[in-house]
């Protein structure tokens, strides 16, 4: 057990009750897993003691990492001001109240969010900073030994002095302070309150979630870590299920991202794939308890940024970043983001839209954005539609977004747009889309319903070496589509696309089937042409599908000449046997 | 009355005539006959024959028309080409899409020889083919054609890398096109341009005019390379008795000038 001056020593040994402390208090079963639920009678009398106190505002600021991961690049939202601050960073930092937190080089230290400089800082050896709070007056952080289970909690007067220390094996997340006590998640289930005059454990309140942090934004305080749990008057009912909360909807993304990282862990100084597959929103206090700010959350997927709906979960905006995306927060009315390239932009929360951009100077390894009470930008009132945001992001060729791509194509596949069915030609036609996204867009593509002109329009293109068309459209779903729309007009350019050589194998049956319900007595003898040049000569399956198609139309055509010439063939032993035999007249029975 | 000699030479002629319309009969039946073995023989027959076997070439075409197997289908193809069967061109043109390229290059190279606008239209279609060597085919094609309507996409064949356009450009290019020609002496390898060169400045005064020609020389000697120098010098052996003096005085001028240069065949530089 440690004991410092002023400071008290908490072992919490799990089965350790009584523990002495440096003042000679004897303090029971703080941090204890053997706490007896008291119902939520304590943790709804500090609710009590602190329902009239104001919450206090965090800054509003961008953290990058610069550097090898030892630099501060800051850009405050409220003043435009930038400024850098090196010293080498153990774990990501973060932003507590007015502060930016962080420790390395030995030490834990606190700079002013606005301008950058030295707030405090106090010794704390090779412990790594996992999260801190700050009411203006105290900050409160928690730290962790590297490759130990065990947490040290410190709160830290604004000259440096540490008032309290707590040591413990249990995992520690990220506190908040407010109304003169620290709220310590812990365990992932425990929201312990710490009295910062005496060092008590005051109240316990079990939540129903995977908790590790504590937070106060938008004038409350929250736990989560999953969701978001208000601490407001029905807190007490927090071991029930009944506290105040708000969740995100379920809705399979690609890369499973969090909403937030656990809380009881240092982040690494260098992002990770977490940071760039991320899910962000803004609880908001509301006279039922709880809600997602502007009925919006959103989703970070590499180089895009997602809005969906609050409610069902439906995608509002799509928005391709030149850059992965490290970072975010959501405010009232957006979100920020920082990308890796330290550039910061602000997005509508409604419609997507870009509200401000700015940068942080320089390319940045990771990225903590903290809103609080920004004011974001008012929104131009046009906004280009969901259909032609999915189109910008499907048309990106990077390998890195397929799977993401896959899923915002299933959102394009429904629009009637006609820039929708555009973006699937074009998707579906392009040699750099990712084979499965390929596959998904034919797929969408056949099942048009709508479009036609689009795809006709696509139809008259071919293969044409001299005019560097070298890929010819996807004539096999565009014919499986117009087919089910009766396009008549359609049978001519299928017809073409019949008789041409750079008409892949496995569309060609499918322009066959086409043209067995658009075809018309103009079409015979394109049929014909078919008909003759391969019924001998027809060796993959598909060409074989394709030429007994043709036959069929031009009976069903009752074309003359073609009728005489697929009997005929029908008896030829020259013909292929598989279409001699397809094409055999029929025995009256 | 007729010498005896006449009369039997009138005899023989009548005879063979009648024995080549009998073959032709046979020949004919044999096309007809739906087994792959005796078409095969008289397509072979008919080849033989040459343009003496046109009166085969409706039935071949009716063949194609309703389609054979592929080694009959060249088979077929080639043949209507030798015939020069300008009525064949149609049929012969659907194959120049045929799913395979061998046949597509075969229906390419009969329609140089079968001619008549289903051949060109083919032809110039045939320039945008996926296959290195139907593109080929076509541009030559296309100048045997003489289609001069086509030298806009020939350029821009060569353009494309289809070397074999060259020829064609420089055997029907207008002034203007022949000027095109030659610029691209700037931008693509020397021996491809100068394959159409050579045939700009050996065409009849009548078809293109002198001082096109000599633009073209004056652009080469301006270049002064040992590789302008074997050209000029190739070009003069083979100039025309009957070309323009004053082409023919650039051109031995050009040659005489480049006594500096490496003579033909030797290196290009020396230490």
């Amino acid at each position: 057990m440690k004991t410092r001056v002023k400071a008290r020593t908490y072992a919490a040994a799990t089965a350790t009750t009584l523990i002495a402390c440096a003042s000679g208090q004897v303090r029971l079963n703080q941090l204890s897993t053997d706490w007896q639920d008291d119902g939520g009678l304590s943790i709804g009398k500090v609710w009590a003691q602190t329902s009239t106190a104001t919450v206090p505002a965090s800054a509003d600021v961008v953290i990058g990492i610069a550097g090898a991961g030892d630099r501060i690049v800051a850009l405050s939202l409220a003043t435009g001001h930038k400024w850098t601050f090196t010293h080498p960073l153990a774990a990501r930092p973060v932003v507590a109240g007015p502060l930016v937190v962080a420790s390395g080089g030995g030490e834990t230290f606190a700079l002013d969010a606005s301008d950058g400089h030295l707030v405090w800082k106090t010794p704390t050896g090779a412990l790594a900073l996992v999260g801190a709070g700050d009411d203006a007056v105290v900050t409160v952080a928690t730290l962790r030994q590297p490759g130990t289970n065990s947490s040290v909690l410190l709160a830290i007067a604004r000259s440096g002095e540490v008032l309290e220390r707590v040591e413990t094996d249990k995992g520690l997340g990220i506190p908040a302070v407010f109304g003169h006590k620290a709220f310590v998640p812990w365990a992932g289930q425990y929201v312990s309150v710490l009295d910062l005059a005496s060092g008590e454990e005051q109240a316990r309140v079990t939540l129903r979630r995977q908790t590790g942090r504590a937070w106060t934004e938008g004038g409350s305080l929250w736990f989560g870590e999953l969701g978001f749990t208000r601490f407001d008057e029905h807190i007490h009912e927090a071991s029930a299920g009944r506290a105040s909360s708000t969740d995100l909807p379920a809705r399979e993304l690609p890369g499973g991202p969090k909403l937030m990282p656990r809380g009881a862990v240092s982040l690494p100084t260098f992002a990770n794939a977490q940071d760039r597959v991320r899910l962000y929103a803004r609880p908001v206090a509301t006279s039922s308890g709880a809600a997602l700010s502007d009925g919006r959350w959103y989703a970070t997927y590499f180089r895009l940024a997602m809005g969906f709906d609050a409610l069902g979960a439906k995608l509002a905006w799509v928005r391709l970043h030149d850059a992965d995306v490290l970072g975010a927060a959501a405010g009232s009315g957006g979100v920020v983001l920082c990308d890796e390239r330290g550039n910061v932009t602000s997005l509508d929360a409604k419609s997507g839209r870009l509200l401000s951009k700015a940068s942080l100077g320089e390319a940045i390894v990771a990225c903590v954005v903290n809103v609080d009470n920004y004011h974001f930008a008012d929104a131009p009132e046009s906004a280009e539609p969901l259909a032609e945001q999915l189109e910008a992001a499907l048309s990106a060729a990077d390998p890195q977004l397929a799977a993401v791509q896959r899923m915002l194509l299933q959102e394009l596949a429904p629009m009637p747009e006609a820039s929708a069915t555009q973006a699937l030609l074009e998707l579906a036609s392009d040699s750099r889309t990712p084979p499965d996204l390929r596959k998904d867009a034919r797929a969408a593509l056949a099942k048009r319903t709508n479009g036609a002109s689009e795809l006709m329009a696509a139809l008259g293109r071919h293969y044409d070496y001299l005019n560097d068309v070298l890929v010819p459209p996807p004539v096999g779903p565009i014919a499986q589509a117009l087919g089910r729309m009766k396009e008549l007009a359609a049978a001519p350019l299928l017809a073409a696309h019949l008789l041409d050589p750079e008409t892949p194998l496995d569309d060609l049956a499918q322009v066959a089937d086409g043209l067995v319900t658009l075809a018309g007595p103009s079409e015979a003898p394109a049929l014909r042409q078919f008909f003759g040049m391969y019924r001998a000569n027809a060796e993959p399956a598909e060409l074989v599908a394709a030429v007994v198609s043709a036959g069929q139309t031009l009976r069903a055509l009752h074309d003359k000449l073609g009728t005489e010439e697929v009997n005929i063939a029908a008896g030829d032993p020259m013909t292929m046997p598989d279409i001699r035999e397809a094409l055999a007249p029929v025995s009256p029975p | 009355m007729l010498p005896r000699s006449l009369l039997v030479a009138l005899v023989l002629q009548v005879t063979w005539a009648s024995q080549a319309a009998a073959d032709e009969r046979a020949t004919i039946a044999r096309l007809k006959s739906h087994d792959a073995q005796q078409i095969e023989s008289a397509l072979g027959d008919v080849r033989v024959s040459g343009r003496a076997g046109l009166a085969a070439a409706p039935t071949i075409v009716e063949l194609l028309r309703r389609g054979l197997p592929q080694a009959l289908t060249q088979a077929a193809i080639e043949t209507l080409g030798d015939t020069e069967s300008e009525a064949s061109s149609e049929v012969v043109a659907w194959y120049a899409h045929d799913r395979s390229p061998a046949l597509r290059r075969s229906s390419v190279a009969a329609l140089a020889k079968t001619k008549g606008s289903a051949a060109t239209k083919a032809l110039r279609a045939a320039l945008s083919d996926s296959d290195s060597q139907v593109r080929g085919l076509a541009a030559s094609g296309l100048g045997r054609l003489r289609a001069k309507e086509t030298v806009g996409d020939l350029l821009r064949a060569l353009d494309h890398n289809v070397p074999e356009a060259a020829a064609s450009i420089g055997a029907l290019c207008t002034p203007r096109d022949c000027e095109k020609l030659a610029k691209k002496l700037e931008s693509l390898p020397f021996d491809v341009v100068t394959g159409g060169l050579s045939e700009v400045l050996l065409r009849p005064p009548g078809d293109v005019d002198d001082d096109t020609k000599l633009a073209i020389v004056s652009r080469l000697r301006a270049m002064a390379t040992g590789e302008v120098s074997r050209f000029l010098h190739s070009v003069q052996s083979r100039y025309p008795a009957g070309g323009s003096p004053r082409v023919k005085r650039a051109i031995d001028d050009a040659v005489a000038s480049s006594f500096s240069s490496p003579p033909p065949g030797s290196p290009e530089t020396s230490p």
